[in-house]
C-alpha cells in the first residue's frame, strides 16, 4: 500500500486547481416534486439495486446510476433511472438487451419507447429508466414530459450505432437488433457483435457482424474460430469460410478487413450468399 | 441424455478444512452422491445434493442464466448434464424466461427445474415494500413468468432480492406465494438474498414457509462465517440452500480472481449448500463449471490461489456497514472506502472522484475530531483515508484524462 500510496500523491500536486467535475442534474418538472434523497450506484454496488440483473450491466461497461424520486399531490410517484455506459455503444448493448421488438417507439433521444408504466430511452452514453406508480390516467404524457426534460439535461442526444445501417433491409425483424458486449456466440475470443433477427418466407435467421480494431485481430478471431470448429488453417485468408460449429451449427461467414460477418441458421445456401453479399456493400459503404 | 444413480453416500471425503485461519468447517456427513450422466456417448460422474425438504436431486453445479441471450448454451448446458436452470423476470425484461421458453420446448418436463423470481416495489433504502406491493401485483408477475417460460408450472418461485426481515415475511406476498403452490403454479417457493443475508435467512427459518433459499456466498465475504451458520441452521430445518455470487459476481468490477472453479469449490465444501447456480457466458466457462460439478474437492494449491485474493481484498471494505451510525460527523463511511478503493485498486479516479462529488460532504472532513469514534471491523486507518481520499474531490476531471 505504501507504493500505491504515492499516487494519489502525485496526482494532487500535479494538479492545477479551477475546474470541476460535470455531473447529472435532475430536472424540475411542474408539479412534481422531488422526493428523498438522490441515490447513486457504482459498479461494485448496482446490485443492491438492481440484484442479478447488475451482472449484465457490467458486462456492459456499466459506470454510475443516479436515481431520483418524484411525487405529484394526488399521491402519484415517478423514478428517474440515469445509468450511464462506457460508450454509447454499451449503452445502446443494454437497452438492446432489454428491448422488446414489439412497443411503442417514441421520438427520444437516439431511440425510445413507451409501456403502460414505464419509458425507456437511450441517450448517448446513457440509458433512462423512468417508472411511474400509482396514476390512474395520463400516464403516458406524463411519462413523456419526464423524459424530455431529462433528455435536455443530459446533453447529449446519440445515434443508433452506425454499423446497424450496413444490415440488410429486407426481412429484418424491426427493432430486433442487439449488441452482444462480450464472448459472443459463447466464444471469449469473438468478443463484441451486432446482430439481428431475420424472417423471411417462414425461414428464421440471424445476421451477424464483428467489428474488430484491424484485419490483424480478425484474422486472429477466424484463426481462433476455425481451431474450434476443427478446421484449423495456417494462412488465414481474407473471403468466406463455412464452418460446421458444435453449438451452433453449420455456419458461414465472410471476412473483409476489420470486418467478419455471417449467417446463423441459414441452411439455404442461395439465399446465405445473397445477404451476406447485401450486407458486404453495406460494410462497404461504412468503411 | 441420460442420468443414472449409481448409490455413493460420502464419496468425497474432501479436507473440509478452511484455508489460513479464514474459516474451519466441521466435519459432516455430505448426503451428496454420484450419477453417471450421459451426454453424447460420453460418461461423467457429476456429484448430486439433495435440495432439502424438496427432495430434488441436483448435480452441484447448475446454471445461472441472468448473463447471455444466447440459447445454444442454454441447450448445451442441459445436454451436458446440468439440470436447474435459474433466471428472473427482470433480467432482460422478461426475455431472459423467453429465451428459456424456446428451448425448453420438447425437453421432457422432468428432465429440468426451472427456478425464476420476481420483486416488488420497495423502498431501496430501508428494503421494506411500499403500498404498491400487493398480493395482486406479485400473482400478476408469476403469471407473466409462466407465459414468458411456456410452462404450465415452476418449479421453485423465489421472493426476490430481500435484505430486511419484514420484508421476507411480508404478509401480501407471502399468500400471494401460498396461493400460487396451491394452485399448481409453482411447486415450491423460496426466497432470495444478496445483502444481510443471515437476518433473511434466520427470517426464512422463522416463517417456517420457504422450501428454498437462494443467497450470496463467497470466500470474500467478511461475514462468511454469519452466512454459513445461518445457512446451518436453515439446512438443518430442512429448507434447500442455492448459492450464488460464489466468483464475486456482480460485487466487483474488475475481477482479479484467476481460478474461477477454486471459488466454486470453496463454496462446495460447505454440505449445507446443496447446489450453485453460476452464470456463465462461454462454453469454455460452462466447461470449467462441469468440471467443478464432477470433483468439487478443494486442492491445496486452489486454497492458495484464494488465499492470495483474499488477502489483497482485505486491503478495501469489505461493505459490513458496521460503521455506520459510529460517525457523530455522519460521513458515509462505506461510499468513502469505496472512492478509495476505486483511487488505489482500479486506479480509477474520475470514478472515484464522481462518488466523492454526489455524496454531498462537507467542506472540512475529518478535520474537526481529535480522536476518531469509528471502530472499523478490519481494523481500517479510518479518518486516514478519509483524509487521504477527500483532497480528490477538487481535482478537475480533465487532469484525469
Amino acid at each position: 500500500m505504501k507504493t500505491i500510496g504515492w499516487f494519489l500523491g502525485i496526482i494532487i500536486f500535479l494538479w492545477t486547481p479551477g475546474l470541476k467535475a460535470k455531473d447529472f442534474k435532475f430536472p424540475e418538472v411542474a408539479g412534481w416534486k422531488q422526493s428523498g434523497e438522490i441515490q447513486t450506484f457504482a459498479p461494485e454496488t448496482l446490485y443492491e439495486y438492481i440484484n442479478g440483473a447488475a451482472d449484465l450491466y457490467l458486462m456492459y461497461d456499466f459506470q454510475k446510476l443516479k436515481v431520483g424520486e418524484y411525487q405529484n399531490s394526488k399521491g402519484a410517484s415517478i423514478t428517474v433511472e440515469v445509468y450511464r455506459h462506457q460508450t454509447p455503444t454499451h449503452a445502446f448493448g443494454i437497452y438492446s438487451q432489454e428491448r422488446l421488438p414489439k412497443v411503442n417507439f417514441i421520438n427520444i433521444g437516439a431511440q425510445g419507447y413507451a409501456e403502460e408504466e414505464i419509458l425507456n430511452f437511450i441517450a448517448g452514453h446513457y440509458y433512462v429508466k423512468i417508472t411511474v406508480y400509482k396514476m390512474e390516467s395520463g400516464r403516458r404524457e406524463v411519462l413523456i414530459s419526464f423524459a424530455k426534460k431529462v433528455a435536455e439535461r443530459l446533453e447529449e442526444k446519440g445515434v443508433l450505432p452506425p454499423l446497424l445501417e450496413s444490415f440488410p433491409q429486407e426481412g429484418k425483424v424491426i427493432n430486433s437488433e442487439k449488441f452482444i458486449a462480450k464472448n459472443f456466440l459463447g466464444y471469449s475470443f469473438l468478443h463484441s457483435a451486432f446482430n439481428a433477427d431475420y424472417e423471411l418466407s417462414g425461414k428464421k435467421f440471424k445476421l451477424f457482424v464483428i467489428e474488430g480494431r484491424d484485419q490483424r485481430e480478425c484474422s486472429e478471431m477466424v484463426q481462433k474460430y476455425l481451431q474450434q470448429t476443427g478446421n484449423p488453417e495456417k494462412n488465414i485468408v481474407e473471403g468466406v469460410y463455412t464452418v460446421s460449429d458444435p453449438y451452433h451449427g453449420e455456419i458461414e461467414f465472410y471476412w473483409k478487413g476489420k470486418f467478419i460477418w455471417g449467417a446463423l441458421n441459414l441452411s439455404e445456401v442461395a439465399l446465405r450468399s445473397k445477404y451476406l453479399k447485401i450486407f458486404e456493400q453495406g460494410l462497404t459503404m461504412k468503411n | 441424455m441420460r442420468k443414472k444413480l449409481i448409490g455413493r453416500r460420502d464419496f468425497m471425503k474432501s479436507s473440509l478444512a478452511g484455508f489460513g485461519g479464514l474459516f474451519f468447517l466441521p466435519q459432516v456427513d455430505m448426503k451428496q452422491e454420484l450419477r453417471v450422466v450421459e451426454s453424447k456417448g460420453k460418461e461423467k460422474k457429476f456429484v448430486y445434493r439433495t435440495l432439502g425438504k424438496t427432495g430434488i436431486k441436483l448435480p452441484v453445479i447448475n446454471m445461472g442464466v441472468m448473463n447471455t441471450d444466447n440459447p445454444n448454451l442454454v441447450r448445451v448446458a442441459l445436454d451436458s448434464g446440468m439440470v436447474m436452470l435459474d433466471t428472473a423476470q427482470t433480467y432482460q425484461r422478461g426475455q431472459n424466461e423467453g429465451m428459456i421458453g424456446e428451448v425448453l420446448k420438447g425437453r421432457p418436463r422432468d428432465s429440468f427445474v426451472l427456478a425464476t423470481k420476481a420483486r416488488l416495489p420497495n423502498d431501496q433504502k430501508t428494503g421494506i415494500y411500499t403500498e404498491e406491493a400487493t398480493e395482486e401485483a406479485f400473482l400478476k408477475k408469476v403469471d407473466v413468468s409462466l407465459k414468458n417460460l411456456g410452462l404450465d408450472y415452476i418449479d421453485i418461485y423465489y421472493h426476490h432480492n430481500v435484505w430486511k426481515k419484514e420484508s421476507a415475511l411480508y404478509e401480501p406476498i407471502l399468500n400471494a406465494l401460498e396461493k400460487v403452490k396451491k394452485a399448481g403454479k409453482a411447486r415450491f417457493v423460496g426466497i432470495t438474498t444478496h445483502m444481510n443475508e443471515p437476518e433473511v435467512i434466520q427470517a426464512a427459518i422463522d416463517s417456517k414457509f420457504y422450501d428454498v433459499i437462494l443467497t450470496s456466498y463467497n470466500f470474500e465475504q467478511k461475514h462468511d462465517a454469519e452466512i454459513r451458520e445461518a445457512m446451518a441452521r436453515a439446512a438443518h430445518a430442512g429448507i434447500g440452500i442455492v448459492g450464488m455470487k460464489a466468483i464475486r459476481g456482480g460485487s466487483r468490477r474488475i475481477p482479479t480472481l484467476k481460478n474461477p472453479a477454486a471459488a466454486l469449490k470453496w463454496v462446495l465444501q460447505d454440505p449445507n449448500v446443496h447446489t450453485l447456480v453460476p452464470g456463465f457466458t462461454t462454453f469454455e466457462q460452462m466447461s470449467v463449471d462441469l468440471a467443478v460439478a464432477e470433483d468439487p474437492t478443494l486442492t491445496d494449491l486452489e486454497k492458495k490461489d484464494l488465499e492470495k485474493v483474499a488477502s489483497a481484498s482485505g486491503l478495501y471494505c469489505q461493505g459490513c456497514r458496521q460503521c455506520l451510525g459510529q460517525c457523530p460527523e455522519h460521513l458515509p463511511i462505506p461510499d468513502l472506502m469505496r472512492a478509495y478503493m476505486y483511487t488505489y485498486d482500479y486506479r480509477n479516479l474520475t470514478h472515484a472522484q464522481d462518488l466523492l462529488l454526489s455524496l454531498n460532504l462537507p467542506n472540512r472532513v475529518c478535520e474537526d475530531c481529535t480522536l476518531c469514534q469509528v471502530k472499523c471491523s478490519i481494523g481500517f486507518d479510518v479518518p486516514g483515508k478519509i483524509k487521504d481520499i477527500v483532497r480528490l474531490r477538487d481535482v478537475p476531471t480533465e487532469f484525469f484524462v
